[in-house]
């Protein structure tokens, strides 16, 4: 008796022990599950459920910009600046005076730094934004905005005039930085990462410049011609949608695809202008355009003498990368002994033209494209063109990233040979015509795959450090 | 008859506890399904009130606290790597387990260790909150709430003896509040030395333990037990002040330290040539130290003597034994007008072997160029003896921490003596009313130093330090620190002005060894300055 039913008791304590335990275990996983999804949440709140959450007591000090602030790395920031300053003027030095001299206008034969250090002051981050806008992307957009007092002096010399150093002061940025991080399946799980300037709003760099121990006036237009690099450099380099890919040691990768690539080309045919500002004394100007979308690649007609109405029915073919950001820039210039004047500019957004459609544009032209500095409002003439945009298919990309690395090779050694002053020279319609129909205008994409090459073996050797 | 049937029941008892503890699992827990499912997750605003007043204990420190501030980009940036990671993680860990567990298989006799599934889950750890921590020392403080509640899923399964056992380790919670500490900042990428971390509380950890199905962490009393030993192992180890450093750069860069100090004893000089016209010259010894800015130190006068004994000693304080050297000048003293110089010698230092007394009897030359035809003239000699100390090699400073614990004062200093040091960091928000180029004049026992002048500028930087070699601590004494400003420009009323001073008592630093501190500076509306001040004895 007492054995079978010690038994039965025995089996009843020992299921009811089991089941107990199953409880708990049920139980206590419940918990922790609903913890991590509390957390979860809690991690990335929104003003209504912050406000849900606190009901009457919400507090004052919490608001949900776009934008989120980041204090704490504006503190640690200014702390820092000191040592990242004089970490970085040697690399900056190295990384920057390239593109000053790949980048300078005809008018200056030698841009370099003389001294430079970047100041006391820190930039200051005003927020920071993480999006997911691609597969396998993570994006994030810095405000940053710098009224800093960095001493740069510019070693300048130009042609006819000794060297001049240049100091520029005052230096204000205000930009949004777009960092792109390429994910990847192993440690550091970033493969590459790609830095540009967002277009919209448009960065701005202020300076003012002030010759040492001259005066600016010494030689003409040099403040503009500064102001020209420096557009150039930024708008060519930095601003989207041009950028610049960082591939991270350790992990090997196809850039190829974060790379900025030729979408389509753009037939240019300039017509004619018409009441063309005279700028001579004697006689009249002596106009030439020259037409480009990328600085590094102007194109020029021929000039036609003494007219301030000239035909010249001439097209060309420049490569554009992004038609919905890029625009087509059109400039007169009268040919003169000495520097060439310019008569008058004009842009054209690519995005209003519709693919395979041509389209005759005339276009009015501004004394400067910089609304600010436009002095007066005397009518400078039109010019008449005739536009034709094709997309291309991906076997004519393939050729014409190839065509212009051949391009980039045959400007380079033009440069050496002595037969133009800088890359930025204007080429001769005729000239860069090469038969191909594609990809005259040659330099730019080689030159920024150049240029990215140089700036990432320094970037890459000084800073991320081999693995 | 009770008592046989008694001995039965519970013999009967104990056989039934195990045949039912065993169908007991078969019913319950063996059949419950392993995997770890990601958890639903209903947005905040489809909740009830219930479930919303249990959130709150785990609300972020960035919504209570207004010192701590929000970093959800960094959560979101998580979220969107965690996959990533997750694989790379987990695919780095098994890489690194495999030899381990190769080589200790055999040893247990065990058929095969395997892992049957490894994943850190989809909940990425979030940071609830970030906070700073500014001080006067060149450090970076900063202090994350980081919280991870994932669902990783580590299934290990153990054959064994023809027996096949899994250990299932999931739902893996930690929470903790680590002080992260980037020091000390040097002026090379990425610009700090060390991380240092550690634990300003015990972190909370919680998971499942599963042995062959069953929760071993969800018994009552075992769970929290256990919690409780993780917790004190890991507090041992880095609950503060106990630290993990994490060094990143080399610490033997930037920062020249003093490294020793030379002990000159200037004799006498012989045959020196007069310079006078009316009776002999009154020359004494000028002495000085390449790349110093430290003022000169002097002999005294002697007058109308042109074999004059000094026998005086002096101790210079020495950066780099292999670059710099001493200038010895003899001049000619005037009660008018401009000294002349009599001749001049230098001793490079490297010369001199350490805490070796070496005697130099210097021709006194014109200058130190070898051509110059004028140094074939004989001006005289000068004798001096050089010692050169080195700090020993335990005060010298190997690690950076040692910016924080003290040097030395080098051995000669007479005892009860030591080394004042006041260096001069920076000072903001001084404003001159006509110019603002500040530099700082420090007066200590009459002795002025100056740094050199910011121009136009009204947060400056100078970093630069003085050291005085005193007989005695300076417990009565003041150190007079001004902050002035002065200006080139032609036709100003005021060229000099001061921005600001302060008057530091010195018995402070004396019992504490070093001060950093920032303070407000009189007679200036808002101005600060920081000074740091450190007595070095033996």
């Amino acid at each position: 008796m007492g054995l079978v039913s010690g038994m039965f008791m025995g089996m009843v304590f020992g299921i009811s022990l089991m089941a107990g335990w199953r409880h708990m275990m049920k139980y206590r996983s419940t918990k922790r599950i609903a913890k991590a999804a509390d957390i979860k949440i809690l991690g990335a709140l929104s003003r209504d459920d912050l406000k849900k959450i606190c009901g009457d007591n919400y507090p004052e000090w919490i608001s949900f910009p776009v934008y989120e602030q980041v204090k704490w790395l504006n503190k640690h920031l200014s702390k820092l600046w000191p040592f990242v300053a004089e970490a970085a003027s040697a690399v900056i030095k190295e990384s920057v005076e390239p593109l000053l001299e790949e980048y300078r206008p005809p008018g200056i034969t030698s841009l370099k730094f003389s001294k430079l250090s970047l100041g006391t002051v820190a930039p200051k981050i005003e927020g920071i934004r993480v999006q997911n806008l691609k597969k396998g992307q993570i994006t994030m957009d810095i405000d940053l905005r710098w009224g800093g007092d960095p001493s740069i002096i510019l070693g300048v010399e130009a042609a006819l005039v000794a060297s001049i150093p240049i100091q520029l002061k005052n230096l204000q940025v205000f930009t949004v930085v777009r960092v792109i991080f390429q994910l990847a399946e192993e440690i550091p799980c970033i493969s590459a990462v790609v830095v540009a300037l967002l277009a919209e709003p448009k960065p701005r760099i202020d300076y003012t410049l002030k010759a040492v121990g001259g005066s600016l006036t010494a030689v003409p237009g040099i403040s503009d011609m500064i102001d020209d690099t420096v557009n150039s450099i930024v708008t060519d380099m930095l601003q989207w949608p041009h950028r610049i890919v960082v591939p991270i040691g350790g992990i090997p990768v196809d850039t190829s695809e974060l790379e900025l690539k030729p979408e389509g080309k753009l037939k240019v045919t300039v017509v004619k202008a018409n009441n063309l500002k005279n700028l001579e004394m004697i006689g009249k100007s002596d106009p030439y355009v020259v037409v480009h979308i990328r600085p590094l690649f102007k194109i020029k007609t021929k000039v036609i003498e003494n007219n301030l109405n000239p035909i010249w029915n001439e097209t060309f073919e420049l490569i554009a990368e992004d038609r919905e950001t890029q625009e087509l820039t059109v400039e007169v210039f009268d040919q003169d002994i000495g520097q060439d004047k310019r008569l008058g500019i004009a842009k054209f957004r690519l995005i209003e033209l519709e693919p395979e459609t041509p389209k005759e544009v005339n276009l009015n032209l501004l004394s400067s494209l910089d609304t600010l500095k436009i002095k007066d409002n005397k009518d400078r003439g039109s010019c008449t063109i005739k536009l034709l945009y094709h997309q291309f298919n991906k076997e004519e990309q393939l050729i014409a990233l190839e065509e212009e690395k051949r391009i980039l090779e045959e400007r380079k050694r033009l440069k050496e040979a002595g037969v133009i002053g800088s890359t930025m020279d204007a080429l001769d319609g005729a000239a860069s015509l090469v038969g191909s129909g594609v990809g005259m205008v040659g330099t730019g994409i080689g030159t920024g795959v150049g240029l990215v090459g140089s700036v990432v073996s320094v970037l890459e050797s000084g800073w991320w450090g081999v693995d | 008859m009770g008592f046989f049937s008694t001995i039965l029941g519970l013999f009967g008892f104990g056989v039934g506890i195990s045949a039912g503890l065993v169908i007991g699992y078969y019913l319950f827990i063996f059949f419950q399904p392993s995997d770890v499912k990601d958890p639903e997750i209903r947005p905040l605003v489809e909740q009830d009130s219930e479930t919303l007043q249990g959130m709150l204990p785990e609300i972020p420190l960035w919504v209570k606290n207004p010192d701590y501030d929000r970093v959800d980009w960094i959560n979101k940036f998580l979220e969107y790597m965690w996959p990533y990671l997750d694989k790379a993680i987990c695919m780095t860990a098994e890489n690194i387990a495999k030899p381990i567990i190769e080589e200790q298989i055999p040893k247990y006799k065990i058929d095969a260790v395997k892992f049957e599934k490894l994943t850190l889950g989809s909940l990425p750890p979030t940071f609830q909150g970030m906070k700073v921590y500014v001080t006067d020392e060149k450090e970076l403080i900063m202090e994350p709430l980081i919280k991870w509640a994932g669902n990783p899923d580590v299934t290990i399964a153990v054959k064994a003896f023809g027996l096949k056992a899994t250990v299932q380790v999931v739902d893996l919670q930690v929470f903790a509040l680590p002080r992260i500490t980037l020091k000390p900042l040097v002026p090379s990428f990425p610009c700090f030395a060390n991380i240092f971390v550690s634990l300003m509380e015990k972190p909370y950890v919680d998971f499942g333990l599963k042995l062959i199905g069953a929760d071993l962490m969800s018994i009552p009393g075992l769970y929290r037990f256990v919690q409780e030993l993780i917790k004190d192992q890991v507090a041992n180890m880095y609950l503060w002040p106990k630290t993990l450093q994490v060094p990143v750069l080399d610490p033997s860069k930037a920062f020249k330290r003093p490294v020793g100090v030379l002990h000159v004893k200037v004799l006498r000089a012989s045959k020196l040539k007069k310079k006078d016209f009316l009776g002999a010259s009154d020359p004494y010894v000028k002495l000085k130290l390449t790349e110093d800015k430290l003022t000169s130190k002097k002999t005294t006068v002697k007058h109308k003597n042109l074999n004059p004994e000094w026998n005086e000693e002096f101790d210079m304080i020495v950066k780099d034994p292999q670059t710099q050297a001493l200038e010895l000048h003899v001049i000619d003293w005037e009660q008018v007008g401009k000294h002349d110089k009599m001749g001049m010698n230098v001793v490079p230092l490297k010369e001199l072997t350490a805490d070796e007394p070496k005697g130099f009897t210097l021709e006194l030359l014109k200058n130190m160029d070898l051509n110059d035809a004028q140094n074939e003239k004989s001006r005289g000699q000068l004798e001096v003896e050089l010692t050169y100390k080195p700090f020993k090699e335990d005060e010298m400073p190997k690690t950076f921490e040692e910016s924080k614990t003290l040097q030395k004062a080098p051995e000669d200093t007479p005892d009860g003596g030591g080394v004042l040091v006041v260096i001069v960091h920076e000072a903001q928000d001084v404003e001159g009313k006509h110019h603002t180029n500040p530099y700082v004049t420090i007066l200590f026992r009459g002795e002025k130093r100056k740094t050199k002048h910011v121009k136009k500028n009204r947060d400056p930087r100078w970093e630069e330090e003085f050291t005085f070699m005193l007989d005695e601590p300076p417990v009565n004494d003041k150190l007079h620190v001004e902050v002035q400003s002065s200006s080139s420009r032609i036709g100003l009323l005021h060229p000099k002005e001061t921005l600001g001073y302060i008057d530091i008592n010195l018995s402070d630093v004396v019992n504490n060894k070093r001060i950093n501190e920032r303070y407000h500076l009189i007679d200036s509306k808002n101005g600060r300055i920081q000074i740091e001040l450190q007595w070095r004895t033996k």
